[in-house]
């Protein structure tokens, strides 16, 4: 219960972040640039966080950083669920020559490298995070899809749903509620939570590259890659702040998704 | 003729066949099956395993879903409310080449035949016809409660649209199933109740909608002896209150005798007799088939545990469905053959013949 009261933290931090940024209710404007106060210390006056090699405010930047993920993140997860729940009720439930197409699309996007198949898309067209979302969403169709797949494989097999079936009950009403919401829901939460956090993932590699959102806007990735050229002068906190901030998010993320998990498996066996 | 004299369920030389592993041959899982359930009657199907007992249940569900499944037949369903050939118009979707009346290649349009059959049995699956499962705890959804499960189960198919009243009748049936404490058992999860629990409010679920047909296909197996025992009462006490038809299948004898009043025994994919239960299932030598007779002599009766004598078994396997002989199904293991007769055991299969009134057989030697 810590976990997921941790994970609930963490979300809910994210999420209040995303409002403030969302709004402008920062302690600064995170691309006012003050020359006076470069690469001020963590904790000095006014400057939670410190500031950047451009006296650039991080706490503003941090928050403002949550804009480039969440609502991308959340188009991202949308595409690879609503694409992996299609596709994985068609070659789960009625199997046979849907089932072996469906495979055959999953190896050809597992088989492409995620990245390469970014860069490509940003060459393309141009480094914008909601092209990458989009790519990395539907790439992510075929996990999705292969685990609601099993699931209902592993489901049929047992006799509920044939006993669904000689109730009378509807086919949709079988799928959309006795499948999907009341035995899938875990594993949906599970992946949504794990999208999220291969979202921010995903774009702090790309920032890193310099093909992520672009400066001046921040995000965390390309303040890492930013801060990362004064790290080994000593100024580790420019970098270190966003770092960390991805990883506690990430792990926020996934000690929620597994604990919510936890909380639904239970139910069945009070 | 009027309709109360027409038998609920009449079941006219239905075939479920499936693909053999090499797809070249057919296992005839059901073979010609012939049927009758009479108003307010319940008929027990008997047979050891693999006899395709299960799958005529099935098949008159329409629940079957292995390539090429039901062939051929015909499925009259009439209780007051509705009439109709449940395979009316499918025989469309198949086509048969047959060799000597035996079945050679199957072409059958199964998502058309699915469609047609989902059409047809769409107002009677759980309104008119309710089916309870062996195995009862995987037939319940594990994560929604049972309560919650009934009342989706009477909201479709009874005028009970609120969920308030829904809520009500499910208690009603938990009761009438004799589940303890029912109004705290309507919010367990299936995980939370014993297995005869389970089974009790599956029947609760299969009656709810007060169908005209029950199927129970093994409703006792997996259940510990003395629980068994229990839901066969529940059963005959329910059967008597509502006046429910049943068709029972079970390959325990003492379940269908307790509570069948006419039985039918399968044996590789037929029925090879048919009659009144008293005649068939009682000990004395009347005139029996071989293999209800050997089925019946197979039984520990108090008398033979008395006299500590060995129990009888069939000699020989279980019949492959995939290489059916020619002549008689039950030939390799019957120990009734005589001399005159053995030509015609080999050679041709006997039909299903009245031997008395009532009373229908498949040997040569009546």
């Amino acid at each position: 219960m810590l976990y997921v009261a941790y994970g609930l933290f963490i979300v809910t931090l994210v999420l209040v972040s995303y409002v403030l940024g969302a709004f402008d209710l920062l302690p600064y404007d995170p691309q006012q640039i003050n020359m006076e106060l470069m690469m001020a210390p963590p904790a000095s006056e006014g400057h939670v966080f410190g500031t950047d090699f451009m006296g650039r405010d991080i706490q503003s930047r941090l928050i403002m950083g949550i804009q480039a993920y969440f609502l991308p993140g959340l188009l991202a997860i949308s595409i690879s669920l609503t694409g992996g729940i299609i596709l994985g009720v068609l070659s789960g439930y009625w199997g046979g020559r849907i089932e072996t197409v469906i495979t055959y699309l999953n190896n050809l996007v597992d088989s492409f490298p995620r990245l390469v198949l970014i860069l490509l898309v940003i060459a393309a067209f141009k480094p914008d995070i909601y092209y990458i979302m989009v790519v990395m969403g539907i790439t992510g169709v075929p996990t999705v899809a292969t685990a609601i797949a099993n699931k209902i494989r592993f489901l049929i097999q047992k006799s509920f749903i044939e006993a669904a079936i000689a109730l009378g009950l509807r086919t949709q009403t079988i799928i959309l509620k006795h499948i999907l919401w009341y035995n899938c829901r875990a594993l949906l939460i599970i992946q949504a939570t794990l999208g999220m956090g291969e979202a921010i993932l995903l774009e702090t590699s790309l920032s890193y590259l310099g093909f992520g959102v672009q400066e001046p806007v921040p995000s965390w990735g390309n303040m890492v890659q930013s801060g990362a050229n004064y790290f080994l002068q000593g100024n580790f906190w420019p970098s270190t702040a966003p770092a960390l901030a991805i990883l506690l998010t990430i792990l926020g993320f996934n000690l929620l998704g597994d604990g919510l998990n936890n909380i639904l498996e239970d139910r069945r066996g009070k | 003729m009027s309709q109360l004299i027409r038998p609920l369920l009449k079941i006219e030389n239905l075939r479920t066949y499936f693909y053999a592993r090499s797809k070249q041959s057919f296992v005839r899982a059901v073979d010609g099956v012939s049927l009758e359930v009479g108003q307010r009657e319940t008929v027990g199907v008997v047979g050891e395993s693999g006899s395709g007992k299960s799958i005529a249940a099935m098949s008159v569900m329409g629940l079957i879903s292995a390539g090429p499944g039901v062939i051929g037949g015909q499925i009259y369903f009439s209780s007051p409310r509705v009439q109709r050939n449940l395979l009316d118009g499918l025989g469309n979707y198949v086509k048969i080449k047959e060799e000597n009346s035996r079945v050679m290649e199957v072409r059958k349009d199964r998502a058309g035949w699915q469609k047609a059959s989902d059409k047809l049995m769409g107002d009677l699956r759980g309104r008119e016809i309710a089916m309870i499962f062996q195995n009862p705890r995987a037939s319940l959804n594990p994560f929604i409660t049972i309560g919650e499960q009934i009342t989706e189960s009477i909201r479709l198919h009874t005028g009970l649209k609120s969920v308030k009243e829904a809520k009500e009748r499910a208690i009603y049936w938990l009761e009438q199933v004799k589940i303890d404490s029912p109004r705290l058992r309507f919010n367990a999860y299936p995980s939370a109740m014993s297995g005869g629990m389970c089974q009790r409010a599956m029947i609760a679920m299969a009656l709810s909608s007060e169908p005209a047909l029950l199927i129970a296909d093994e409703p006792t197996t997996g259940l510990d002896a003395t629980i068994q025992s229990k839901i066969v009462d529940l059963i005959e006490e329910l059967k008597s209150e509502t006046g429910i038809s049943t068709l029972l299948i079970s390959h325990d004898i003492s379940v269908i005798s307790r509570l069948s009043d006419r039985v039918a025994v399968m044996y590789g994919g037929a029925v090879v007799e048919y009659g009144p239960s008293k005649l068939l299932l009682d000990m004395g030598e009347a005139t029996k088939h071989p293999y209800t007779a050997a089925l019946l002599a197979s039984v520990p009766s108090e008398q033979k545990i008395r006299d500590r004598a060995n129990l009888q078994t069939i000699e020989g396997d279980v019949l492959d469905t995939i290489n059916v002989p020619s002549g008689c199904r039950f030939y390799a293991r019957c120990n009734k053959v005589t001399p005159e007769i053995k030509e015609k055991c080999i050679s041709q299969h006997p039909e299903l013949r009245e031997v008395s009134p009532g009373h229908q057989m498949r040997c040569w030697r009546y």
